[in-house]
């Protein structure tokens, strides 16, 4: 179950972000801000291999003491990162992976609406269903 | 009566989504240069008139359809051998009044529509896929039959089902009836 989801255009600005408990969302707002430069390190660590493998996962950022914090980048730039409950012991590798795809999907469907201009906050409905049902799931 | 039937030998497909992104494209550059929603559905149903008129000879020369005898038939041959032939659905028909002369084409998949979630804010008037209506109109007028095509009900505003309204304006006149169809 994710706590916190963020889409980071290109830019670093964020697109989208929403988290759970909404009284913390500052502090998840800053731990969003703070992985961005885990997700440039890891991109440019492994820039070569990861364009070559086309592999978008980045994998875990960092984890804090209650939380994991996971990284996706699309080859647009455009960065997904998602914020786990790390009490949370069930939720695999696999699992956050086939998360990100279907984040992605989603973020694709947004992108394709044509009164959506690219970079611009994302307001789309469907996409915030996508997101909600992915927070309650219980993985 | 229609051309001899055989279809063209080659048959260009292009792909459907390249396809539905350049028509919301389209439609989402209109809303820019134009403010109000009826000049924007005006535009696309010009546009559509235009295709339309161009389209009916593609549609007869391609199609083996027979002359057709009756407004219903004509209403078929548009939904199950056109809307095949160009979008690749089947709309369903029905038929309203007693003088048979008003038609529905209920599409309850619109391909063009696929990408769009809901109307921008502010344009709760816009006809998305008005262009439909403007091609049938100038189909239909292309072999003599003078037709009024609306939306009546439209998926993008909210109805279950997108409804495109077909009324004949004209009976059917038996001399320009036989010229070809």
């Amino acid at each position: 179950m994710a706590v916190c989801i963020a889409v980071i255009a290109k830019e670093n600005y964020p697109l989208y972000i929403r988290s759970t408990p909404t009284e913390s969302e500052l502090k998840f707002h800053y731990m969003v801000h703070t992985s961005l430069d885990v997700v440039d390190e890891k991109i440019s660590a492994m820039g070569k291999a990861l364009v070559d493998q086309r592999e978008l996962y980045l994998g875990l950022l960092y984890p804090t003491e209650d939380y994991k914090v996971y990284g996706y980048v699309t080859n647009s730039k455009v960065k997904f990162v998602m914020v786990v409950d790390s009490s949370n012991t069930a939720l695999r590798d696999n699992e956050i992976r086939s998360m990100f795809r279907k984040l992605h999907n989603s973020y694709t469907d947004v992108m394709c609406n044509p009164f959506y201009n690219p970079g611009d906050r994302i307001q789309s409905r469907a996409f915030d269903t996508m997101v909600t049902s992915m927070m309650i799931q219980v993985c | 009566m229609s051309r001899p039937a055989h279809k063209r030998p080659e048959y260009h497909k292009i792909n459907k989504d390249l396809f539905v992104l350049t028509y919301g494209a389209l439609v989402a550059q209109l809303c820019k240069d134009y403010e109000k929603d009826e000049d924007v559905n005006k535009y696309l149903d010009k546009m559509g008139y235009n295709i339309g008129t161009r389209l009916v000879e593609d549609f007869l020369a391609r199609s083996c359809v027979r002359r057709c005898h009756s407004y219903s038939e004509i209403i078929n041959i548009i939904a199950q051998v056109a809307f095949k032939m160009y979008l690749g659905i089947t709309p369903s028909v029905t038929c309203h009044n007693s003088s048979r002369n008003e038609f529905s084409l209920i599409l309850h998949k619109n391909p063009l529509a696929e990408f769009v979630e809901e109307l921008p804010a502010g344009r709760s008037a816009l006809c998305y896929c008005n262009l439909l209506c403007g091609i049938i109109r100038g189909a239909l007028e292309m072999v003599h039959l003078a037709a009024n095509v609306t939306f009546l009900q439209d998926r993008l505003k909210g109805d279950s089902v997108t409804e495109i309204g077909i009324t004949f304006l004209k009976k059917l006149d038996e001399k320009k009836y036989r010229r070809k169809k």
